[in-house]
């Protein structure tokens, strides 16, 4: 018997062994439990392309840029660079310093473990590791064509010995990238997690693990990644930069609630330890953040809306006993949601016969007027989304409030006599397939859909899902032009609308991010040109040109930008952003309390 | 001797069960997979980088030799790096796998313990109040989700809306206290689910030996109850409960359990295989199978020294 004891104590040990690691110490410590809905597969910058990369990414590494904290609309700051950027008049040469002093942190890969200081030369080398095609980067296609010599450096073999002609370290602190056409935009990529500055030691010690063993300069470096968290603590050395408040775009009148003032002449980061708890389901998410001792952040999740608002519009209002012990923010997002036809399937596209064009255009249009945006908004986006036409989402300073919203129309009737006049019947409809990942919501949304159609006289069997097991497989069908209906969301890369005016250039084409393989000759002409524009009340007539010939072509059915609510406990100084400033705002987050 | 000579046979009448599992899951990741090359590419895509992509994946080589390195791999247990994180598979498994372990073992076992004893219980009381109130109790287990199970668990148990004595989500296990204090929750909701399945199998056993000859004999020598249940029922329904038990194993060894996993927030490797799943991450899928593969034929071989173990008329040949 005493054996059999013996044994079960054994087995327990070695479960628990497994189990259990030795336990950090953080007594006296300031941390900070934030949560996001989805994870990071990969901390390599190069492979930065989610929000959730990009959050801890920023956070480990150092890039050139960043965005101030508070100001809206967003604006771009320097972070490892000293200043902006020294534009040549040609607008094609960009001088940049970067900061001296700044040091990798401490790691193995260093000779001695320490870290060195981090050197222009670094910034060209992380930028060239985007094309070299070992690397899988998703972030080449800012870049792409854009950099003088790059192309000609990739197709040589991606030797980083050799130099790029338009990118270069003049000297150890000086930057210097050439480009072949301007590119007004340039400084927004260079705040993106995918310009990160990485060191080269450290990519070629841990080959293809650097994904999981992240070496910067940032705010803080890496103690722990896994699926379901990341734990940053602070980095010692980072640099010494104290907050001005003022000049992070402060206003009293917006952040004074939230105790922001508190964090003036504070050097970031503010807490020892930054944990980012990576939360899918709501319910735990929420569960987790109401308790108390958890999580200190969380979006609320649609279904329990209206169980802590006690209005909707036209403020959101927090019922108080959730009032009394979180802090919420709420704000049209940095995306829109909007569904698009496959302009290159003839069924529904552009056709060669002008009179079947012209039929498809009538049947596109009559689509859009089928669909119904309020009923959509009150079904899907607790009728709190922001309703808007076209492709210029309201975030950027380029959307026009005044441009007509006839494109928004529900009209079932009218769809059904546009049909009629332009010779479709039941008989010759083509059946359309709506393709989604599959999943109850994208179902839902496909029902909804397939009912309004079936209003403007749509065959039943004529409108069919098309589910796709994984997002991979979805996007390789969009990717090959295989689905006439295709439900998109777009997140907003850098707050210009080029970033959503680039999803509907000619050439951009499938497999290209231009899923609509929309290809009107005039609006690629007015993307070249207003592609080296620099902001201007021209440039932004021109973009809403081109909004307009997106919107008179029924290539699109748009668009909606959802409102998102963030909470968090009211212990935190935080002014949280998930989108363009995204995880940089981590740093500036402070807890009032020190682990006990 | 005996013993290791037979194990040894054994594994190696296994290779083949080995090499049609991976055979067919292969095939099935190759063709019906999703494609991982569309996950990793960037927003504005070029064929260029699909070709290139495709040719770092190994998408373009012939099936025959993608599987005979598969096939290496799994002899030399080295798979590689994973798809998405990067991360050297034999990594991820070492990290992953004991988590999920020591999540799953205490469930697995007091699961199966109470499961046996309810169902000597149930069995000797057969047909009586007490029988089909262990039996009520065991349909209405098998009959709620266990996603309801576990976020009813989660909310009484763990949310300040109900008693708010464990964590909601979280695995910072560093000491025994730790250790409770995370597994209870996930624990007690594997049980109310498993309980009912268990009982009812183990019941049906049970059942079945009580009306043997040698358990009336028993009976009319006026065997006490705990000497008849335990001598002369259950030890001779072992070969079945042992099966049972044995091949849930390697199910809980390497898949974890990816709802408990995911609504806990513990870093376990259920959700790891779900990811590659949902990914097509194929190095960290290989790696599952084959070695799942693997542990069945070793569970396949623990089962016939158990046997013989329990049974000795049972011979190892």
């Amino acid at each position: 018997m005493s054996k059999r004891i013996s044994g079960l104590l054994i087995l327990l040990s070695i479960l628990l062994a497994g189990g259990c690691s030795d336990g950090p110490d953080t007594n006296g410590m300031k941390i900070y439990r934030h949560s996001l809905k989805g994870a990071p597969t990969s901390l390599d910058p190069v492979q930065a392309a989610t929000t959730y990369a990009n959050h801890v990414v920023v956070n480990i590494y150092d890039t050139l840029y960043s965005y101030k904290y508070l100001a809206r609309p967003y604006q771009v700051k320097p972070n490892l660079a000293v200043d902006l950027p020294e534009v040549s008049a040609d607008g094609l040469t960009y001088t940049i310093r970067i900061k001296e002093g700044v040091e990798f942190t401490d790691d193995p890969a260093f000779p001695n473990g320490k870290g060195r200081e981090v050197t222009a030369a670094d910034f060209v080398y992380s930028l060239k590791r985007h094309f070299d095609p070992k690397t899988r980067s998703q972030g080449s296609w800012f870049w792409a064509g854009r950099i003088k010599g790059m192309a000609e450096w990739k197709k040589a073999g991606s030797d980083y010995d050799e130099e790029v002609e338009g990118l270069k370290a003049l000297d150890r602190y000086t930057i210097q990238i050439i480009l072949n056409k301007p590119f007004p935009q340039l400084v927004h990529t260079l705040a993106q997690g995918y310009a990160a500055v990485v060191p080269k030691e450290a990519v070629e010690h841990y080959g293809r693990e650097f994904s999981v063993r992240p070496v910067g300069s940032g705010p803080f470096r890496l103690q722990r990644f896994d699926s379901v968290g990341v734990v940053l603590v602070r980095n010692p050395k980072f640099r010494q930069e104290p907050i001005d408040l003022a000049y992070e775009g402060y206003d009293e009148a917006v952040h004074g609630q939230y105790g922001i003032q508190e964090i003036e002449g504070k050097i970031p980061p503010l807490v020892d330890r930054l944990e980012i708890h990576f939360v899918k389901e709501s319910l735990s998410r929420w569960n987790s953040f109401t308790k108390g001792n958890e999580i200190q952040y969380a979006e609320i999740p649609k279904e329990l809306l209206d169980d802590v608002l006690s209005e909707k519009k036209p403020k959101l209002i927090m019922k108080p006993e959730y009032a009394q012990r979180f802090f919420m923010i709420g704000g049209i997002e940095n995306a829109f949601v909007f569904s698009t036809f496959n302009m290159r399937d003839p069924e529904i596209g552009y056709n060669p016969d002008p009179q079947r064009e012209k039929m498809n255009h009538a049947l596109r249009c009559a689509i859009r007027y089928a669909f119904d945006w309020e009923e959509r908004n009150r079904t899907f986006y607790s009728d709190i989304g922001f309703i808007f036409p076209g492709i210029i989402p309201p975030v950027v300073p380029e959307y026009d409030p005044d441009l007509s919203r006839a494109s928004l129309e529900y009209n079932p009737e009218r769809g059904q006599k546009l049909l009629q006049e332009a010779g479709w019947t039941a008989d010759n409809l083509p059946t359309l397939d709506y393709g989604a990942v599959a999943g109850v919501e994208h179902r839902q949304f496909f029902e909804q859909y397939r009912g309004w159609l079936m209003k403007i006289g749509y065959p039943k069997e004529k409108v069919v899902f098309n589910s796709f097991a994984s997002f991979g497989d979805y996007n390789k069908a969009i990717k090959q032009a295989k689905i006439k209906i295709i439900g998109m969301a777009w997140a907003l890369d850098y707050p210009d609308a080029e970033n959503t005016l680039q999803l509907f250039y000619g050439p951009n084409g499938a497999p290209g991010s231009n899923s609509t393989n929309f290809n009107d000759p005039e609006f690629n002409r007015l993307y070249e040109l207003t592609s080296v524009m620099q902001p201007s009340p021209e440039r932004t007539r021109l973009y809403r040109k081109m909004n307009q010939i997106v919107i008179d072509s029924c290539a699109i059915v748009s668009g909606l930008s959802r409102t998102r609510i963030f909470m968090w406990h009211k212990d935190v100084v935080s002014f949280p952003n998930e989108d363009i400033v995204g995880g940089f705002h981590l740093k500036y987050v402070d807890v009032k309390e020190a682990q006990k | 001797m005996e013993m290791l000579q037979y194990a040894l046979r054994k594994f190696i009448t296994g290779i083949p069960l080995i090499v049609g599992v991976t055979l067919i899951s292969f095939l099935l990741m190759v063709y019906f997979g999703p494609d991982k090359t569309y996950e990793l590419l960037g927003k504005n895509a070029t064929e260029e980088q699909i070709q290139e992509i495709r040719h770092q994946l190994g998408y373009d080589k012939p099936f025959v030799s993608r599987y005979l390195e598969y096939m290496k791999e799994l002899v030399t247990f080295d798979f590689g790096y994973s798809d998405s994180t990067g991360e050297r598979v034999s990594s991820i498994l070492k990290r992953t796998v004991p988590i999920s372990l020591a999540l799953i073992t205490p469930g697995f076992v007091l699961g199966n313990l109470l499961g046996i004893a309810l169902a000597l219980v149930a069995a000797y009381h057969r047909g009586r109040w007490l029988d089909k109130f262990i039996m009520g109790g065991s349909v209405v287990g098998m009959s709620v989700s266990f996603l309801i199970v576990i976020i009813a668990f989660q909310i009484l148990l763990s949310s300040n809306d109900g008693l708010g004595w464990f964590p909601v989500r979280g695995w910072n296990v560093y000491n025994f206290w730790d250790y409770l204090h995370y597994v209870t929750v996930p624990t007690l909701a594997t049980v109310f689910v498993s309980l009912g399945y268990n009982t009812r199998f183990y019941r049906a056993v049970i059942v079945e030996e009580m009306g043997r000859d040698h358990v009336r004999t028993a009976k009319a020598f006026g065997t006490p109850p705990g000497e008849l249940l335990f001598k002369h029922i259950l030890k001779n329904a072992m070969i079945p409960i042992i099966t049972r038990i044995m091949f849930s194993i390697p199910l809980v060894v390497i898949s974890g359990s990816l709802l408990l996993e995911s609504y806990f927030g513990i870093p376990g490797v259920g959700l790891v295989t779900y990811d590659a799943i949902t990914s097509g991450d194929q190095p960290i899928l290989k790696a599952v199978v084959g070695i799942t593969a693997v542990l069945f034929v070793v569970v396949l071989i623990l089962n016939d020294i158990f046997y013989k173990l329990v049974d000795p008329r049972v011979s190892l040949k």
